[in-house]
């Protein structure tokens, strides 16, 4: 059995209990997903269902990945086709982008301040939630799936055989932003009803070309971006989507949209702000 | 003369809804005065059934239509609070004529929100609201909580914490394949591959 050592102490941790857990990773979308399952489920079946999972999506990273030249959303860049001829997909998601640049009065947006469409801020969202949904027509009940840092769990890890109704949630832990051996935070997503099911985090340090700062455009055109209030961004919600999106759309619209975003949706924030210090919903605090 | 018994009539009626209104408050009063046991609010002394006899005189003589205008509102007001009393059957009831102008403490139902369960009572004094109170607001572990869901400023300490021995999945902002390698979801991972 593989100890972890704490690096929060330097000291060796609990080795872990019998394993009651097993995990399976695949590569895409120029990240790893880990999908994990109470043992009790069966090797055989995390294999299936991992295989489902992987096969969504590579599928979307097919049709959306702007680092493929073949890709629709490539061709769709260089004008080689135009958004009524796309694929009903990049359709849908295009339509649920511009929404959502809406209903975050622009801090979330599907265009690159140069102009070419770039929904690879909701795609991997929308992946995860297609996979959520597959998981579940597949019969699992609970399973905890962690694409790149974004998690959608359901159910609960302790379920000794599946489907027991343990109401023990997945236990989430969210990443120092100064050092990402540590851990800033935890959350417990899951378990019981009506717990949140999804947490994702945006960075304006990690891979931060996804996302601009609101009224970059202007700054852009000359080179200038505004500083980002915020070094990190995680936001618990009831879908994956909506949490995903608005920690894009807080990190890029600073404190204004955190504010505008915890009014109008039902979501628990932890923000971090450039100088480090953290901001907080209730649900948050210990 | 018809238009005369017309606006008397209708400001009897008028009357009579303010009467109502103010013995509905009343009663409301009454009510919560006796559910948190303070006694004496208001402190005054108790109506007896004389009084409340002459309320229902009162209204019933404004309701068949006298000429006498804007005094049969207050008198018709000065009933229905006796009324009130005498319906609600409380000992110590406020029914002085100041009281008719809705002065005490005053206890809203609990309302259960997003939050948890609030309940908020007011004072007024000369028609006018001076002080509201928050009764209830607690969550279901009875720690009171902030009625705004805004993110506020936190010390590390004052986060859940969590150990990355104790849990079974990290979030953080997009790590590349690379960076996972030396991540801790690859650590958690590994340990159950």
């Amino acid at each position: 059995m593989q100890r972890i050592s704490d690096p929060q102490t330097g000291a060796e941790a609990q080795p872990l209990e019998a394993p009651s857990l097993r995990a399976r990773t695949f590569s895409c979308m120029g990240t790893v997903v880990s999908l994990t399952l109470p043992a009790a489920s069966g090797a055989d079946e995390l294999v299936a269902a991992t295989a489902v999972v992987e096969r969504l999506f590579a599928g979307l990273d097919e049709t959306f990945s702007l680092y493929r030249a073949d890709s629709e959303a490539s061709r769709l860049a260089r004008a080689e086709i135009k958004l009524p001829d796309a694929a009903e997909v990049m359709r849908r998601l295009y339509a649920d982008a511009v929404g959502w640049g809406l209903l975050t009065e622009g801090a979330f947006t599907p265009e690159r301040p140069d102009g070419v469409l770039d929904l690879s801020g909701i795609v991997k969202g929308y992946a995860i939630q297609e996979a959520g949904t597959s998981l579940l027509a597949l019969g699992l009940r609970d399973w905890c799936l962690n694409a790149g840092g974004d998690v959608l769990v359901s159910g609960s890890p302790g379920a000794e055989s599946p489907g027991s109704g343990s109401n023990e949630p997945w236990r989430a832990g969210i990443v120092d932003p100064e050092d990402r051996r540590t851990l800033i935070a935890g959350y417990p997503l899951g378990g019981k009803a009506g717990a949140k099911l999804a947490l994702a985090t945006s960075g304006s340090a990690e891979r931060g070309d996804h996302i601009w700062a609101a009224g970059a455009g202007i700054g852009a055109a000359s080179g200038v971006r505004a500083a980002p209030a915020f070094r990190q961004v995680s936001v618990a919600a009831a879908d994956i989507v909506t949490a995903d999106v608005l920690a894009t759309a807080i990190v890029a619209g600073g404190m204004p949209m955190l504010d505008r975003a915890t009014d109008g949706w039902n979501i628990e924030v932890l923000a971090v702000r450039a100088g480090g210090e953290l901001l907080a919903t209730p649900g948050f605090r210990r | 003369m018809r238009i005369r018994a017309a606006v008397s009539a209708a400001l009897a009626s008028a009357g009579i809804l303010l009467a109502g209104w103010q013995s509905g408050i009343h009663v409301e009063d009454t009510r919560s005065a006796a559910a948190s046991t303070s006694a004496g609010i208001n402190g005054t002394t108790g109506t007896t059934g004389a009084t409340g006899a002459t309320g229902s005189t009162g209204s019933s003589s404004s309701s068949s239509g006298s000429t006498d205008t804007g005094a049969s509102g207050t008198g018709s007001s000065g009933a229905g609070t006796g009324t009130a009393g005498t319906d609600s059957g409380a000992a110590a009831e406020p029914t002085t004529g100041a009281a008719a102008k809705a002065g005490g403490t005053y206890t809203g139902s609990v309302v259960q929100t997003r939050f948890g369960a609030v309940q908020v009572q007011i004072t007024v004094k000369a028609g006018a609201i001076t002080d509201v109170e928050a009764l209830q607001l607690t969550d279901d572990d009875r720690k009171s909580v902030q009625i705004s869901n805004r993110a506020a400023p936190l010390l590390r300490s004052e986060v859940l914490a969590a150990q990355s021995a104790d849990v079974q999945t990290i979030g953080g902002a997009t790590v590349t394949s690379v960076a996972y390698l030396n991540s801790l979801q690859a650590a958690i991972d590994a340990a159950n591959l």
